[in-house]
């Protein structure tokens, strides 16, 4: 299993090289913040990085994953133009435009294509192989799928797969500057960190941050896979992405994770996970279900149903008639002896109809679309029941 | 002499609103199915509201293109071969598409025409030519894209470029927010989205609770591009798009209506110097809205663009009900949306020109019983009045 981390400084690499183990597999992505979202390295620091890992013969890759509109996009595409792609393994890029933009200036770079913004099905993600080839070396894959999800994908993609397995999950993700109105004008800076709860949900603590780039907002709790680093392994994915920018992570959890990795431990300790300051979850892993209270969203009775629709009730004028309007040609040949009627409780009615008549009184053998018609009066039906010529079967 | 405009693109989000768009001036409507789309809560089209809704517009000489722009999972599409069979077959001009795998399958099995939805994000000429290899026809670029921008993208593609000119906005980069994901349970890139970002927030800079501030720091303002048109046209973007599936009958038209009059203003003097103007955009307040703004359209948003408030309605009109019926020298049926009473002066609004007033000068069930009040919900009697048609929307001033 192949550990994929960030280095954000030559002190955090410093400590990796220290602390890494013979038999590790690794990969570092470095960034800077011109080009990643969250990062704080600066261009030059990010030089200086790239050579060490050069002099090192460290696999380092360069990571390109800001959204830009047009113009800021030709900035970064300078920026990208001046930076020593030959000392990356690979580029990892998010936005459709910087895919594009380096398939086609760079086509002998290799790609790591982050795909965790939807691409929730194999027929996608098989279209993304098809059309980025043997230039892409990665797909990395949203953490909304589920494991049977990615073990299906494992087994059918034929270009390796990558996952979070440990860090914030991030729910937000704004081009707006929103924190650096609300701070202070002397307090006023170029990243700030917050933390964001509403009294209109039960979750506190939402971690946030304001860079050059936008807003990001991450959820209260983070992602630990950590766990399942085995039967992930077990899926036929090698490459799992541990996260340790934020929340002293570095000092935290380094010698842990490179123990993982390496083998010499099976689990993370109790005690080292105790100093991650919010609770960790597995997210979508066992299962997503985020499509289940969508048939709560609104009441299917009062829904029409194609078969043998009439209309709808449109008014009710207790003990004398109902108002029906018509929305099919159901009553165009004739109008029906009866018809039955669901209301938006469930109740269910059937209807004789001895008249059916216009709004001016006239009784009528017929009525087309859209005409308006009164019929008699049942108790129990209210407006927006639906009304067909037969029960539903 | 006609000049050109862009095509004006409302939304349907039901059968009703649908007609009510493109009887007040929509030369194009979207609207979804009851699946593949984004708005899970709205009533959206069985299949025979979507043929009778396909034959309306078209017979009035109105587009319709159907949104498929969810993020699907593999049995969301396995699903999806089946629908574009009937939509196919309703001929509908295009699909709204931000998924891959949606615009794969729709390729094996349709001829459809394919829209890349806002949804994707597309923001630079770059990821435009990326989708245009994919086979979008048109872009429904991203919000966050300058007008000027989107010219860049379409003199460099070639692509038909879409859009939004009116609307809520959300303050995500679209697609790139789960907020309702992890906190309710609830895919926002399926439909599900529970507006978490219209919530207030108290913000917490350095860890003392006590010193935190209030605010509604995610809400944006809502889009008025109404004066923006001009640059529109320059840019020869080809088609403006008003957000709003969930909203309301009076959203949907007069919308529809304002923006309609004043492209068809333009195509018929190439300028937007009306005395009209003015009555447009007030028009443009009478319905319900937060605090307007361009957002990005002539510069990346700032500030200015936070609404910062919660959630109100401080309407200045309302709209009392759709007529159902107009019974020439007798009386109009009026399908009752909100209450009104005898005396009662309400404003008519034609599908084109002015507004006229109407006062109530009886108010009657369907059976002729005076009532002292309308209630939502029921279809009352009210006075004849001279041009009145069946869909024209009645509303009330409630404010001054």
């Amino acid at each position: 299993m192949k550990l994929v981390t960030y280095i954000e400084s030559e002190a955090d690499l410093d400590q990796f090289l220290k602390a890494k183990k013979p038999g590790l597999d690794y990969e570092l992505i470095l960034g800077c913040d011109a080009l990643s979202r969250y990062s704080k390295t600066t261009i030059d620091e990010l030089l200086t990085l790239v050579n060490l890992a050069v002099k090192d013969n460290l696999p380092v890759v360069l990571e390109w994953d800001a959204l830009y509109q047009e113009e800021r996009f030709q900035k970064a595409k300078m920026i990208i133009d001046h930076l020593p792609l030959h000392d990356f393994k690979a580029i990892r890029v998010q936005d459709p435009g910087a895919v594009h933009y380096i398939r086609t200036q760079f086509p002998w770079m290799k790609m790591q294509v982050i795909l965790e913004n939807g691409n929730h099905n194999l027929e996608g993600l098989k279209k993304w192989q098809e059309y980025l080839g043997e230039q892409c070396e990665r797909l990395i894959l949203s953490n909304e799928l589920s494991k049977e999800m990615l073990k299906d994908y494992a087994g059918e993609l034929k270009t390796p797969i990558e996952i979070q397995g440990f860090g914030r999950i991030l729910l937000f993700y704004s081009p707006r500057l929103l924190l650096s109105p609300l701070e202070k004008e002397e307090m006023k800076k170029t990243y700030i960190e917050a933390s964001g709860s509403s009294e209109e949900s039960p979750h506190t603590g939402f971690p946030l941050i304001e860079n050059q780039h936008g807003t990001f907002m991450f959820n209260v709790k983070d992602l630990s896979l950590l766990d399942h680093l085995k039967e992930i392994e077990e899926m036929k994915i090698h490459h799992v992405r541990v996260d340790l920018r934020f929340d002293h992570g570095f000092e935290n959890y380094l010698n842990s994770m490179i123990d993982l990795f390496s083998g010499e431990i099976a689990e993370i300790s109790p005690e080292v996970k105790k100093l991650h300051p919010r609770p960790l979850i597995k997210g979508f892993y066992n299962i997503n279900k985020t499509d289940v209270l969508f048939t709560k969203l609104k009441n299917k009775r009062t829904q029409r149903q194609d078969q043998n629709y009439v209309g709808e009730i449109v008014d009710v004028e207790r003990d004398q008639q109902l108002a029906l309007l018509i929305k099919t040609e159901a009553f165009k040949e004739g109008v029906a002896s009866s018809v039955f009627m669901i209301t938006p409780e469930g109740k269910e009615k059937t209807l004789t109809l001895p008249w059916v008549k216009l709004s001016t009184g006239e009784e009528i053998k017929s009525a087309g679309k859209n005409d308006l018609v009164l019929i008699p009066y049942i108790n129990g039906v209210t407006v927006k029941t639906q009304v067909y010529t037969k029960a539903r079967t | 002499m006609s000049f050109w405009t862009p095509e004006l693109l409302s939304p349907a989000g039901s059968l009703e609103k649908l007609k009510v768009s493109v009887l007040y001036g929509a030369d194009a409507v979207y609207l979804g199915g009851q699946k593949f789309g984004l708005r899970q809560a709205s009533d959206n089209f069985t299949y025979e509201e979507l043929a009778e809704g396909v034959e309306f517009a078209h017979s009035r000489g109105s587009l319709v293109y159907v949104v498929l722009n969810s993020f699907l999972h593999d049995k969301d599409l396995a699903e999806l071969p089946e629908f574009l069979n009937l939509l196919s077959e309703l001929k509908v001009d295009a699909v709204i598409v931000s998924d891959l795998g949606v615009i794969s399958t729709i390729k094996k099995h349709s001829n459809l025409v394919i829209h890349l939805s806002t949804q994707a994000s597309c923001l630079n000429v770059e990821s435009a030519k990326l989708w245009q290899q994919m086979g979008a026809q048109r872009i429904v670029l991203g919000r966050e894209v300058t007008i000027k921008e989107a010219a860049k993208i379409k003199k460099a593609t070639g692509l038909e470029i879409e859009m939004f000119v009116h609307g809520s906005m959300c303050m995500a980069f679209s697609g790139n927010c789960v907020i309702s994901n992890y906190t309710q349970g609830r895919d926002s890139n399926r439909g599900g989205c529970a507006h978490s970002c219209r919530f207030e927030y108290s913000i917490d800079f350095d860890g003392k609770s006590e010193e935190a501030k209030k605010a509604y720091f995610m809400s944006s303002k809502d889009l008025e591009g109404i004066r923006l048109l001009p640059e529109f046209i320059d840019a020869k973007i080809d088609s403006l798009k008003v957000e709003g599936r969930n909203k309301s009958h009076h959203y949907a038209g007069t919308i529809s209506k304002v923006y309609g009059d004043a492209l068809r203003y333009y195509r018929e003097h190439g300028n937007f110097l009306s005395t009209d103007m003015l009555l447009w955009e007030e028009e443009l307040r009478k319905v319900s809205h937060r605090d307007y703004s361009t957002g990005s359209l002539d510069s990346y948003a700032g500030e200015d663009t936070i609404y910062n408030q919660r959630e109100h309605d401080d309407n200045e009109f309302v709209v009392s009900g759709i007529v159902l019926e107009a019974s020439k020298d007798q009386h109009l049926l009026v399908d009752v949306k909100s209450a009104f009473l005898p005396g009662d002066i309400l404003e008519v609004m034609p599908f084109k020109g002015p507004t006229t007033k109407l006062r109530v000068d009886f108010l009657k069930t369907l059976s002729g019983v005076d009532l002292v009040k309308s209630k939502p919900g029921s279809v009352v009697k009210i006075p004849f009045l001279p041009g009145a048609e069946k869909f024209n929307l009645i509303r009330k001033a409630v404010r001054v």
